[in-house]
């Protein structure tokens, strides 16, 4: 029975709005009440903003624009087994902790560019180990993967994206077969 | 109060009783209201009619609360479930949860079971090849099991009956292992399946890679118009149901065809117990049922019963069927009742790439795939091992990118990349042999929410199936290497039997009422008005997805049972 599966897991890796319970914070910024994990308004503000600094708001919307910080906190509150929700939690404190250190800041206020050498950093030292030995990641490095994974996942599964990036079809109505790949008008590389 | 007994019998008598609404039930329902007998349908489970109670059917990714993952709680909650590859947040709702319907393994058996009306007939893979008589002959040819009570020509008419009816799409291949059909037009090979087939065709004899035949209407006909139904779409979302009823199901095609007739009464909410044996009229008189919701037990009563409750809670059902005629299970005067099941073996595949054909690709979707049928001890025995396996095999290309960095980057790498080269998959198909060993029965204490015993399933694979497996590997292996296919890998898993979802057998067809159950026209040997027509009927398993014969089988059985009702027969 199993039958491309492969296509059906692209077809669940390409859809993004999602309705949460939320309530408004102080700032403005909305704060997602979760069922299983306990990621306070703070810590939620931090993900928002590394979130922000993975998917920017360019000329094009967003991770907050798009409403993804909710949808990795959903993500992780609904989708994470215990373990993995604990592992998150301890690596969202030790990026903190490593910020705060090295930065005397917070990670928010931090400027755009820093923001980034931060996270291309972890991402840079992760590559570095996993080529020479495949390793469990450390918790920081963990934190960011995961923060990372749900938020293209949410992205690249967004209606923003599967409507204006890409054309994601629900209805096909056909199968061509032979199909020369220039007529894909695929973005190359 | 005589007269309103009377009136409560006469409500709850029936021409014929179907058990079971799905693939073949539903057949039975068609064909036994559509020649004019007022049949009652019994389903366990929910009423889910087409279209209206397919909630998901239409929704877009991001419109799932998970955008298509399912919760770890629900994973958590359901590792058999679980593991089924259809198992997804856009079909959870038509899958069996586990703790909802308990039952023992005595070994590891990952029974996977849709409870509604449609049962699994919305969710299976709707690949529809035919068996040929390398298959029927095969038990008396290589000396196992017993031999089918039917050949080739008995079935091939009900299979052209049945698929016009349901619609597959396929080609007609000429092979003579893989007969051909009734065909809507078949969906095409891909280049790089194309050109596998192409390789294999010229330089193996007897073996093939062909399109898959599949039940969707590539091309419908009237009849597929005239039961409401539409081209398929090429969605690829089978599994939550079909608004255009492009693929068949009880849902989409026969249930609403035996409504139509005026002669159906549906009841779901109705876990049938046990069947009713008369010992003085020396045949069985009607079912016990459970209303689901009220939890009172009703008896309907029927000239004709067709079992159709899915192979395994079929066995459940007859064993839990006693009488002082039949003290150890309906029918079951041999004693192999809930023996000798078997399953398919698809605990291995392949994947490789093939570094060429890069100008090509495809648009849109394919319902199926490409299918390799049986090569293996066809013609005579070859090999150390018993019978052998069919194969899917699909090709397929995607955009590469780029996950690298944050910000602007990154965005860029998501919309932006190249083709992959061509990636093919080959599924491994193995056909088991029927032991007594494999077998299931009711357990001595525990009981579900309605009072029946609980099914115990102690089935498990073989030295035969190891040696297969092997062969599988070698042979694949080979075939992709000289074909030029690079990067090949294969693996094998140690899934549990059951998740393959074609368990079979228990209740098996034969000549011989000493060693079987049920004789040619799937009638129970002792006790001619009850007919089992779903995979418990079947004698051995080949390796062809068995529903198609299911199908046949039961329109077939059903054109039977109404002549001898006309003859007086039964």
């Amino acid at each position: 029975m199993n039958r491309r599966t492969v296509i059906k897991n692209l077809a669940l890796v390409i859809g993004g709005a999602v309705l949460l319970p939320s309530c408004m914070s102080h700032d403005g910024t909305s704060y997602v009440q979760l069922k299983h994990v306990n990621i306070d308004e703070d810590q939620q503000r931090l993900i928002a903003d590394v979130a922000e600094t993975i998917i920017p708001k360019t000329n094009t919307p967003g991770a907050k624009d798009l409403n993804l910080p909710a949808f990795v906190l959903k993500m992780i509150d609904d989708c994470y087994d215990k373990k993995r929700q604990q592992a998150f939690v301890a690596g969202l404190k030790a990026f903190t902790s490593m910020v705060k250190t090295k930065y005397g800041k917070q990670f928010g206020d931090l400027d755009i560019k820093q923001r980034e050498i931060i996270l291309t950093g972890i991402e840079k030292s992760a590559n570095a180990v996993k080529a020479a030995k495949p390793v469990k990641p450390d918790p920081i490095t963990g934190f960011y993967w995961d923060v990372k994974r749900q938020t293209i996942f949410g992205y690249t599964t967004s209606q923003y994206f599967m409507t204006k990036q890409i054309v994601y079809e629900l209805v096909p109505g056909r199968y061509i077969v032979h199909y020369p790949i220039k007529k894909l008008n695929l973005k190359s590389a | 109060m005589a007269n309103l007994n009377v009136d409560s019998v006469k409500e709850r008598t029936f021409d014929a009783i179907v058990i079971g609404s799905g693939i073949s039930g539903g057949w039975a329902a068609k064909e036994l209201t559509g020649n004019g007998l007022k049949t009652l349908v019994l389903e366990r489970g929910r009423d889910v009619k087409h279209i209206k109670d397919y909630p998901t059917t239409n929704k877009y990714p991001w419109e799932f609360e998970h955008h298509g993952q399912l919760p770890a709680a629900v994973m958590e909650a359901n590792p058999i479930v679980g593991r089924c590859y259809a198992f997804g947040e856009d079909s959870a709702h038509f899958f069996v949860k586990d703790k909802e319907h308990p039952y023992v393994q005595q070994k590891p058996f990952d029974w996977i079971r849709g409870y509604q009306v449609g049962g699994k007939s919305l969710l299976w893979a709707r690949q529809t090849q035919r068996w040929s008589d390398f298959d029927f002959e095969g038990p008396a040819r290589d000396g196992y099991a017993v031999d089918w009570p039917i050949r080739y020509k008995d079935i091939a008419p009900w299979y052209s009956y049945v698929e016009k009816f349901a619609g597959i799409a396929g080609n007609k291949d000429g092979i003579p292992e893989l007969p051909d059909g009734e065909f809507l037009p078949g969906f095409p090979l891909n280049d790089v399946e194309q050109y596998f087939s192409d390789h294999v065709k010229a330089n193996y004899k007897n073996r093939y890679v062909i399109s898959a035949r599949c039940a969707h209407l590539s091309k419908p006909n009237q009849i597929h118009i005239d039961q409401g139904r539409t081209q398929c779409q090429n969605r690829d979302l089978c599994q939550r149901g079909c608004p255009f009823g492009g693929y068949f199901s009880s849902n989409a095609s026969t249930i609403p065809w035996a409504q139509k007739s005026g002669n159906m009464t549906l009841r779901p909410f109705s876990v049938v117990q046990s069947i009713i044996y008369d010992e003085k009229k020396g045949k069985a008189t009607g079912v016990r049922i459970v209303d689901t919701n009220t939890k009172e037990t009703i008896e309907y009563y029927a000239r004709v019963i067709f079992v159709n409750a899915a192979a395994l809670n079929t066995n459940l059902l007859l064993l839990n069927s006693t009488s002082n005629r039949f003290p150890n299970g309906f029918g079951n005067d041999s004693g192999v009742l809930g023996k000798y099941v078997a399953f398919h073996n698809y605990s291995a595949n392949i994947g490789a790439e093939y570094d060429g054909l890069k100008e090509w690709t495809v648009d849109g979707r394919s319902p199926t795939s490409g299918y390799i049928p049986r090569f293996r001890n066809v013609y005579k025995q070859e090999t150390d091992f018993l019978r052998g396996y069919a194969c899917t095999f699909g090709g397929y290309r995607y955009q590469q990118h780029k996950y690298d960095g944050v910000g602007a980057t990154l965005k860029e790498g998501l919309v932006k990349g190249d083709l992959s080269p061509w990636y093919v998959g080959v599924q491994f198909m193995g056909e088991t042999i029927p032991k007594d060993t494999n077998h299931v029965s009711l357990d001595a204490k525990l009981k579900d929410d309605w009072g029946v015993p609980l099914l115990n399933v102690s089935v498990d694979y073989d030295d035969n199936d190891e040696k297969m497996k092997k062969d599988f590997i070698e042979q694949l292996t080979e075939m992709l290497t000289s074909a030029g296919f690079k990067n090949i890998r294969p693996s094998t898993d140690h899934r549990a039997p059951g998740l393959d979802i074609h368990e079979m057998g228990g209740a098996r067809m034969g000549n011989d009422p000493k060693t079987s159950i049920l004789n040619k026209w799937n009638q129970v040997h002792a006790c001619k008005n009850v007919f089992v027509t779903d995979g418990a009927c079947m004698t051995s398993t080949s390796c062809q997805n068995p529903s198609l014969t299911y199908m046949a089988i039961t329109a077939r059985a059903a054109d039977y049972a109404v002549g001898e009702i006309k003859k007086g027969n039964i």
